[in-house]
């Protein structure tokens, strides 16, 4: 009687196994998807004037191109140009941790992706262009003391690009807790 | 019954046996090219220039004269970047000599101007600089320079270029300047 039960019980867990092994299967795809969704932006909410995101009113305050002469009077060699893109969010709640591993690019009609200088030198391009101004905050620092309700918070990214490309080009932000979702303003330089 | 745990039993071990370790199926995606070709991945492709090797480099930082020696040879290899469809910085250059040892790039050289390893390749912009390297004189034939994001890439572009091996003997000194060798 004992062992009609025990090889009952082993048999039920032989046959429960093939059900575990693709259950943890699923598990796992699922949390590997959820984590490729959330480093990838695909749904992108493109617009040309203000745009909620991230509790936050998003704007384009200034784009420069420097390096064709026009700005600055700078000329960079070759095709290479510099953009410089300054952004305002205005929060309509307290942001706390919600703009965590904020990424800003630039993306052309191709689907070509450019991303921000780094730190330093960004800071460093600041000083010279403006050596009386403090430089601004990109928004992956911005992230780490964001403003609070109904306060604004002005982001600058500077980026690299080839001239062919400018025409084509917008801004794209995107926050970490929110990909795929992602905003998108034109920069509509000629 | 014992039968079909038995064909389990070996269908299980054959699986184990033939599944690729951890590091392989993460490893970095190689691309494999020769020096005379331009070699591309996914997201980036390098045009080997040059390949010079010297006893000793000298270039100036903030105006001040450097000038290092090697009790080996210094191999600065000039090569061109360029990223496709992203922001690429290619960090992570190792040159592996004819006995297999892998060399990266050195860092008493790290300063000197135009290395690539400062830079970041952007999509539509070419990219030239320098790869600098010191490393035994027995170990310049049949070099490979390997070139990937950063070191030790985890499903991530890999180039493997194979160097020509160079005949001639180190020339004395070898000058960087802003614009290469």
């Amino acid at each position: 009687m004992a062992f009609d039960r025990e090889r009952r019980t082993w048999l039920l867990s032989l046959a429960s196994l093939p059900l575990l092994v693709v259950a943890a299967v699923v598990v796992n795809a699922w949390r590997n998807i959820e984590d490729y969704r959330h480093r990838i932006e695909t749904d992108i909410q493109q617009g040309s004037g203000q745009l909620d995101y991230a509790g936050a009113a998003w704007r384009l305050e200034k784009v420069r191109l420097i390096g064709d002469g026009r700005d600055a009077q700078l000329r960079l060699p070759g095709e290479m140009r510099l953009i410089i893109v300054r952004m305002v969010a205005t929060a309509a709640r307290d942001i706390g941790d919600g703009w965590g591993q904020c990424e800003v690019s630039l993306v052309d009609g191709t689907g070509r992706r450019w991303l921000p200088l780094d730190v330093i030198l960004s800071s460093d391009i600041s000083r010279d262009l403006e050596p009386d101004n403090e430089p601004l905050k990109g928004c992956g620092i911005t992230s780490l003391d964001p403003p609070h309700q109904d306060h604004a918070a002005l982001i600058e990214e500077k980026f690299v690009v080839p001239d062919a490309a400018i025409p084509t080009l917008s801004v794209r932000l995107s926050v970490a807790a929110l990909r795929p979702r992602a905003i998108g303003f034109p920069l509509a330089l000629n | 019954m014992i039968p079909a745990v038995l064909g389990a039993a070996a269908l299980l071990a054959a699986l184990q046996a033939t599944t690729p370790p951890y590091a392989t199926l993460t490893g970095p995606i190689s691309t494999v090219g020769r020096q005379s070709d331009t070699v591309s991945s996914d997201t980036f492709s390098v045009k080997i220039n040059r390949v010079l090797k010297a006893k000793s480099i000298a270039y100036k930082q903030f105006g001040r004269a450097v000038d290092l020696q090697s009790s080996g040879v210094w191999v600065a290899v000039s090569a061109e970047l360029q990223a496709f469809q992203k922001t690429v910085p290619v960090r992570a250059a190792t040159l592996i000599g004819s006995s297999g040892r892998m060399y990266r790039q050195s860092r008493r050289a790290g300063d000197a101007p135009n290395v690539l390893s400062t830079k970041t390749v952007q999509p539509g912009l070419p990219t030239t600089g320098l790869l600098v390297f010191e490393l035994p004189e027995d170990e310049l034939r049949n070099m490979k320079l390997v070139l990937s994001e950063q070191y030790d890439p985890q499903l991530k572009d890999e180039i493997s270029v194979s160097l020509e091996t160079i005949e001639t003997a180190p020339q004395a000194r070898l000058e960087i300047r802003k614009d290469g060798v």
